[in-house]
């Protein structure tokens, strides 16, 4: 009996493969997401988010001096007692998790409705104003870009862009 | 011929060899994980971009956004942090026990909820696995079936483990990029440690095919580890290997010791259940 039960519970997980059902969402099922199970690590190749970002000086003039668009995407460089301790390339991992989120939330908001309230939004300003930052201290304004970038084997494909925000002034 | 006697002693462990294993290997992949967030305040301080001030407006509910507002204070923050690295230690002298099952629980859950939900995706999700096969054990436990307890626990781990395994094979199969290989290339491009270098061995049609085809027959096979205990544990060593893989090209070394915590309850769950056929 056990083995049968066994065999129709693996026939019943293909099944959920196959048959699609409507996806529930909260905002308790998704901060506690971690209790149901997400099989689909590194599934679907297509359209991935990417953050880019740019600063700008004010001039006397009162014009803005732009810099060119950054991506803000973590890299790392590799090491084997990462394996042990690895704080910087989680928060990087981390980092691009919350640029997908933003994504997500961005997929899921209502015609309309202005997504300077998500809390993902909120977010991502201050990230980018973390690593503009870090290239020039002195800029008065920022501005980002959610592109959606499609790769190949060999590279790029293809990149359509998002969302850009709004010239705001930095934090 | 040390591997095949680590290998045929963890097949033949008693269930208190197994209920220690998974203590000890937990209570190390803990460790680790606190470490690093201990390692992280600058991240979630007030002005950075990981602040409780702005994902605190992701709480529905006013009285429980009131509690964690206090919780997630840095300092409380931090405190909980250590307490934590402090039940790990524990854990890993005393074993496991109902209060500190449920310390570390709760703990996690808040943990979690501070990361938006999940820090690291699939680590997060075995690490709540193995601490409710914990609980489990802990609870019906507490009812005087300390032996029902650990089985029951050690099944729950061993079949959300092994299910993962099955259904991740299962949606590489699905996809047209994972058959031809292309996939494993395009991830590792743009991995944390990517791009790939020009001459890189992984840019070969044919070695990424060969490789996407073998994690695909593995995982996919997983179920098979039941029917026996050495079966188990060879399935269990190449998935450590396969961790590790992931560990060197993602980064996420989190995976690799949160998904061996699941180890030593797949190879006694399987002594159990082929014990049935002979």
């Amino acid at each position: 009996m056990t083995e049968v039960l066994f065999i129709v519970y693996f026939v019943l997980l293909v099944a959920t493969l196959v048959i699609k059902t409507p996806i529930i969402k909260g905002p308790w099922l998704f901060l506690l997401r971690a209790f149901f199970p997400n099989w689909k690590f590194f599934h679907a190749v297509g359209y991935v988010p990417h953050l880019y970002a740019r600063s700008a000086v004010a001039l006397a003039s009162g014009e803005l001096q732009w810099s060119d668009w950054v991506l803000i995407y973590p890299r790392r460089v590799r090491r084997l007692s990462h394996l042990v301790h690895n704080p910087d390339t989680n928060i990087g991992l981390g980092q691009q998790n919350m640029v997908d989120h933003f994504w997500a939330d961005l997929h899921d908001l209502p015609e309309g409705v202005d997504p300077r309230g998500l809390v993902s939004y909120k977010m991502m300003q201050r990230l980018t104003d973390q690593v503009l930052r870090a290239r020039d201290v002195n800029f008065t304004h920022r501005q980002f870009e959610l592109r959606m970038a499609l790769d190949g084997r060999h590279g790029n494909l293809d990149t359509q862009v998002m969302m850009t925000s709004p010239v705001e002034l930095a934090c | 011929m040390l591997s095949m006697a680590l290998i045929q002693a963890l097949v033949d462990a008693p269930m208190l060899m197994a209920i220690r294993a998974t203590e000890l290997v937990f209570a190390w992949s803990l460790t680790i994980q606190t470490l690093e967030y201990l390692r992280m305040g600058k991240y979630t301080a007030n002005d950075a971009f990981w602040s409780w001030q702005l994902q605190r407006d992701d709480i529905p509910n006013a009285p429980v956004r009131a509690l964690l507002d206090v919780l997630f204070k840095p300092r409380m923050h931090q405190l909980h942090l250590w307490l934590r690295l402090a039940a790990a230690l524990t854990l890993a002298v005393q074993g496991a026990s109902l209060p500190l099952v449920v310390f570390l629980f709760v703990g996690n859950l808040l943990i979690l909820i501070r990361w938006r939900g999940a820090f690291n995706g699939g680590s997060d999700f075995l690490t709540l696995v193995v601490l409710t096969g914990l609980l489990i054990s802990q609870v019906v436990g507490a009812f005087g079936h300390v032996q029902l307890g650990w089985q029951a626990g050690f099944w729950y781990i061993a079949i959300q483990a092994i299910t993962s395994y099955f259904m991740s094979g299962a949606v590489k199969l699905l996809r047209r990029e994972w058959r031809n290989g292309s996939a494993m290339t395009i991830f590792l491009n743009g991995a944390i440690y990517g791009p790939l270098s020009a001459t890189h061995p992984l840019r070969n049609k044919w070695l990424t095919l060969m490789g996407s085809w073998g994690f695909i027959v593995w995982e996919i096979l997983f179920p098979f580890s039941l029917l026996d205990p050495r079966l188990a544990a060879l399935f269990c060593a190449v998935a450590a290997f396969f961790h590790f893989l992931v560990f060197w090209f993602f980064g996420l070394n989190r995976f690799f010791w949160a998904w061996m915590c699941s180890f030593p309850a797949i190879i006694w769950c399987s002594a159990q259940f082929s014990a049935r056929f002979v």
